[in-house]
């Protein structure tokens, strides 16, 4: 009906001989497309594994992070995410237990996640450039890490809304409805029924935000990181370094092979990193589904 | 007590939804407020080629172009790719696999971004330089089918998804009248599965248009259109990409970062467009991860 209408292969191949040829266009395809995407995984294991030792983990970067290690950089990161998720995951659970338990008129419940959806398909540079007009220039904080946290808060907060509300919206109906019948309250009925299946789905949504948080570059290269020769911030309002800076300061100095070989040092080590979120994730969200089976 | 404790739990979850739902607005109302001096001042000059910002010439159109031309070029390569692999593990590979190969995906397809860009610049440059002996392998199509591979991975699991999803009895109707595989995917699962296919294709679409990191590693950024305009194997340049190279030189207020401004919203338009058609193909309301 679709393609073979069109090529009308029929006229000078069997049905046969079409069929063992789109198979094997399927798996050629597949071949290609596994190829590439092993080469991407073997280069930066590779690579990043010749460049990894203790020292490079435990060193400060010298010379503009060409030489020693990145300590620091691993430190930046995490104060980033552990901030965005602290302050993103309190929003988020509210906003879906908001979303389920109290708004009942269709419009608003439409409206809210168009607003709240919408948000999750903005590119990540505008966040950054949203970043540095309001928080830096506007609310005068400067380059600092919290406004970096505040701004990766932001962007995973529709991840964490949508897994929290679908998990909730799991929950059926005559549990609250015995909940209630039992005497609680609406807000009881949330503490006790709704906020612990919740909380189970807004943490995998919390852990697939940070397995994409950690690796943004865009929206925290202008507002929260200074490239090199920072160490641990001592206040809230201090600049930090990150890893996909970091990757990205040396990327632009590729001729430098020690620059480059840290390059993918470093690289290895934020890819660790997004896999231990994400795989966390699956594990999590396997855990969630058998619960709500039950 | 318990009707105290009520109220502020109500307080808080509806104080949250209000910060989560008033964020996107904020960040339209800011993007316009800083962007009104370029579309006053500089109006409908924005739409020209020239670009050069010591001599007052802001035209966005060759930024545009190359962003339209990118994403494009990424798309035909990364979609027709995709759905044929995708056909492969929903359809052809035996499903005991099948969960190895969905959750290798996922994780490729978190990758960040920089990272495609470290490979871009040390590998598909240079290879593209010597390929077709260019003084430079940075170019519009190394940006795209770096891309193209950066989405590969999103396109697949969400393509396999929409076959998968396709109901059994219609393969086993399909079966049952003695058509050959090929038959039964082309003329049966493909035609059902097409809206979610489609709505792939767009969230990809907006995904290669937004993506800023991995593009401006390796396009080049010159602001000029390819001369002739199909000629892809010369540097170029984004929105994405102007953005972030030129953010930090353009002085907070000047017209230069207004006209700046105008740029990200025309892409936050373009892309969120394109989020909100793509979310009505899908039956389920699939967040893009």
């Amino acid at each position: 009906m679709l393609l073979s209408d069109i090529l009308k292969l029929e006229d000078f191949m069997n049905r046969k001989w079409i069929n063992k040829f789109f198979l094997l266009i399927c798996w050629f395809v597949t071949v290609v497309s596994a190829l590439t995407l092993i080469f991407l995984l073997t280069v930066i294991v590779f690579n990043g594994a010749q460049a990894i030792n203790l020292d490079f983990l435990l060193t400060r970067s010298r010379d503009f992070g060409a030489e020693g290690g990145i300590f620091y950089q691993i430190i930046g990161s995490i104060l980033l995410i552990t901030g965005a998720s602290l302050i993103s995951f309190p929003i988020a659970l509210g906003t879906a237990i908001f979303k389920s338990e109290y708004l009942k008129n269709n419009f608003l419940q439409r409206l809210s996640s168009i607003l709240v959806y919408g948000l999750n398909g903005i590119p990540s540079i505008i966040f950054g450039i949203f970043g540095l007009i309001f928080f830096v220039h506007f609310l005068e904080t400067g380059i600092s890490w919290l406004v970096g946290a505040v701004i990766l808060a932001i962007m995973i907060i529709p991840t964490i809304v949508l897994a929290a509300y679908q998990s909730i919206n799991s929950i059926p109906k005559i549990y609250r409805d015995s909940a209630l019948a039992l005497g609680l309250n609406r807000w009881q009925v949330i503490l006790k029924v709704v906020l612990p299946q919740g909380i189970s789905g807004a943490i995998t949504g919390l852990l697939i935000g940070a397995a994409r948080a950690i690796g943004e570059t865009a929206p925290i290269m202008f507002i929260a990181t200074a490239f090199s020769g920072v160490e641990m911030p001592g206040s809230l309002f201090e600049p930090v370094t990150a890893l996909p800076t970091h990757i990205l300061a040396l990327a632009q100095h590729a001729t430098d092979s020690q620059a480059l070989k840290n390059a993918w040092g470093t690289s290895l080590v934020l890819i660790i990193l997004v896999f231990v979120f994400s795989v966390s994730a699956l594990f999590t969200r396997i855990k969630l589904r058998s619960v709500s089976q039950r | 007590m318990s009707a105290y404790t009520s109220k502020i739990g109500k307080g808080y979850v509806l104080s949250s939804t209000l910060i989560s739902t008033a964020m996107i607005l904020l960040i339209l109302a800011v993007l316009f407020v800083n962007s009104y001096g370029a579309i006053i001042e500089v109006g409908w000059k924005l739409f020209t080629l020239k670009w050069n910002p010591p001599d007052a010439r802001f035209g966005i159109l060759s930024m545009l172009y190359g962003s339209l031309v990118v994403t494009f070029l990424s798309l035909s390569i990364a979609v027709p790719v995709g759905v044929f692999t995708a056909v492969f593990t929903a359809e052809i590979l035996p499903s005991k696999y099948r969960i190895y190969v969905k959750s290798s995906l996922e994780l490729l397809a978190g990758i960040p971004s920089i990272i495609y860009g470290l490979i871009g610049v040390a590998f598909f440059s240079v290879w593209i330089g010597e390929l077709f002996s260019l003084q430079s392998g940075r170019t519009i199509f190394t940006a795209a089918v770096l891309l193209s591979i950066m989405i590969l991975p999103t396109i697949i699991t969400l393509c396999d998804d929409a076959i998968h999803n396709v109901p059994r009895k219609y393969r086993e109707a399909a079966r049952g009248l003695g058509l050959y595989k090929y038959e039964v995917i082309l003329s049966s699962i493909l035609p059902i599965a097409k809206t979610d296919i489609t709505g792939t294709v767009l969230l990809a679409l907006g995904r290669s248009l937004g993506e800023t990191m991995a593009v401006m590693l390796v396009i080049g950024s010159i602001d000029k259109m390819p001369q002739p305009f199909y000629n892809f194997l010369v540097p170029g340049q984004t929105v994405t990409s102007k953005l972030g190279r030129e953010i930090a030189e353009s002085a907070f207020g000047s017209l230069h970062f207004s006209v700046m401004m105008f740029m990200g919203i025309v892409l936050v338009i373009i892309v969120l467009s394109l989020t909100f058609v793509a979310q009505r193909y899908f039956k389920t309301g699939r967040l893009y991860e």
